[in-house]
């Protein structure tokens, strides 16, 4: 597993880095342990806006099902089309290729500043 | 938090360990989806050591327990079992169970972990001038259940002899590992199988045999994950969810486990019978997804836009690659099987389809 190196979390296990201007949001491996075997997806519409700390989605195991949060504001660019048909890939990778949805934000230099790094996330966690 | 005497073995596994029932028990060791597939195709052995275990003797036994059930436990032979619930003045479940019987007037009760307090209360309550012994021996023995198609041949590899075997729902007095046990062909799973119950002190010796000599058979230990999903897939109802102190066996649709033409009294008998000859408000059914989305304990039942009950247990189903369901609905829309619902989804209508309950057939039924 690669983890990018500006990858920020928040306490309910959301992530969110910038590529190429783009906000790319997913939920941490961490969490993806913590659920076990990943069997459903529920993403939202491409354009949606939503601030930040709003549900988006829900990410469901075998046993439960767990609403997503955004970790910083924005609207919805693109979704990750392949976890809808195959939502067990996101027990392979969460990071890299394993994002939900890609978002633009204006509100990632405010939003973000009570984002952890990795680092200090997982220490946190474990 | 109460540990049984395999809590070390789970944490060996690796198992990943939750609260049940005021116990710390494994709720999946790799994957609840590979565990419980492991469980339909090969065998799983499971911890269920939680579970009550009350040894009911003496020269009124069999009045004593016929007074508590629906079930007609006079058709009981020696060292069958049967499955029944202990009713309440209003019909509703004070527990489901099975009841051995072991000879005339001896038998044991297997009941729910979670119940097991209000379970030997009601006992005692209800002992009135019986001349009966409650024994509750759950802090003696430790219970495990071998399921899945390969049982029959692992426990043969562990030492009972597949022609010493008891036959579907009965249950033999043995040894397996130099110590008295008892292993009864029951479980909880849609599969054949086997529960053995064994003091506590042997039980982790006997858990570590069996998973070494399952080995070649791809045994895994399975944890409370599986074991729900694999009860659900087979339609199976638990405590908690499908059954409670207000829901009858009637409405629970276990009108199969009761006996209409019961000639001695029991708690509750003149509700059941009423309910059998009139019919009930609510019925429990049993749905697949035909929409992507998986329903959930408590989510709300529609019908044309019209509330109309709630979904008691939901999940995928594995084995089935289905998203599966047991909820209670109201019966006056007189819905049937092959009737669309819908099941409402974080705020989103979905279709689902009544269906038997019988969402998979046993592939191996055992002897």
């Amino acid at each position: 597993m690669t983890v990018k190196n500006n990858i920020l979390c928040n306490s309910s296990h959301e992530y969110v880095y910038e590529e190429n201007g783009s906000y790319y949001i997913g939920i941490t491996d961490y969490a993806i342990e913590q659920l076990g075997d990943i069997v459903f997806v529920e993403l939202p519409e491409i354009g949606a806006k939503y601030t930040k700390g709003e549900i988006f989605g829900s990410v469901e195991s075998v046993k439960a099902a767990s609403e997503i949060f955004m970790p910083i504001g924005g609207t919805v660019t693109e979704i990750n089309e392949q976890l809808i048909e195959h939502p067990e890939m996101l027990n392979e990778n969460p990071f890299d290729e394993m994002w939900l949805i890609k978002v633009s934000s204006e509100f990632y230099g405010e939003d973000s500043k009570d984002l952890k790094e990795y680092s200090e996330y997982k220490k946190e966690v474990e | 938090m109460a540990k049984t005497f395999l809590y070390n073995n789970h944490i060996k596994l690796g198992a990943k360990m939750v609260n049940f029932a005021g116990w710390d028990m494994p709720v999946q060791y790799t994957s609840i989806i590979e565990e419980h597939n492991n469980v339909r195709n090969n065998a799983g052995l499971f911890d269920v050591s939680h579970m009550g275990e009350i040894f009911v003797f003496g020269l009124d036994s069999l009045n004593f327990l016929q007074n508590l059930v629906p079930q007609n436990l006079e058709k009981l032979i020696d060292n069958k079992a049967i499955y029944c619930q202990f009713t309440n003045e209003n019909g509703g479940i004070v527990d489901d169970l099975l009841i051995y019987k072991l000879q005339e007037n001896d038998y044991l009760l297997i009941v729910n972990a979670s119940r097991l307090e209000a379970d030997y209360n009601w006992l005692i309550n209800h002992k009135n001038n019986y001349s009966v012994n409650i024994e509750n021996k759950s802090d003696i023995y430790s219970m495990v259940a071998l399921q899945g198609p390969k049982s029959a041949q692992i426990l043969d590899e562990v030492g009972l002899p597949l022609n010493l075997q008891p036959k579907t729902l009965f249950i033999t007095k043995t040894k397996l590992i130099n110590e008295d046990v008892f292993v009864s062909r029951t479980g909880y799973t849609g599969e054949d199988g086997f529960e053995i119950i064994i003091r506590n002190e042997k039980v982790s010796e006997l858990w570590e045999t069996i998973l070494e000599k399952g080995k070649p058979y791809n045994i895994m230990p399975i944890g409370l994950g599986a074991r729900d999903t694999l009860r659900l897939e087979a339609a199976m109802s638990l405590y908690g969810n499908e059954l409670n102190e207000t829901t009858s066996p009637v409405e629970a649709n276990l009108t199969w486990s009761l006996d209409k033409d019961k000639k001695q009294n029991y708690i509750g008998k003149d509700v059941i019978l009423n309910q059998l000859k009139n019919g009930t408000k609510r019925k429990l059914i049993a749905f697949k997804m035909l929409d992507r989305a998986i329903a959930r304990h408590e989510y709300d039942i529609y019908f044309n836009n019209e509330n109309i009950g709630k979904v008691t247990s939901g999940s995928i189903a594995p084995f089935l690659g289905q998203n599966i369901g047991l909820g209670y609905i109201n019966t006056n829309k007189n819905l049937k099987i092959n009737d669309t619902i819908q099941i409402k989804i974080r705020d989103k209508m979905y279709n689902a389809l009544i269906t038997g309950k019988n969402f998979i057939t046993k592939h191996n039924k055992g002897n």
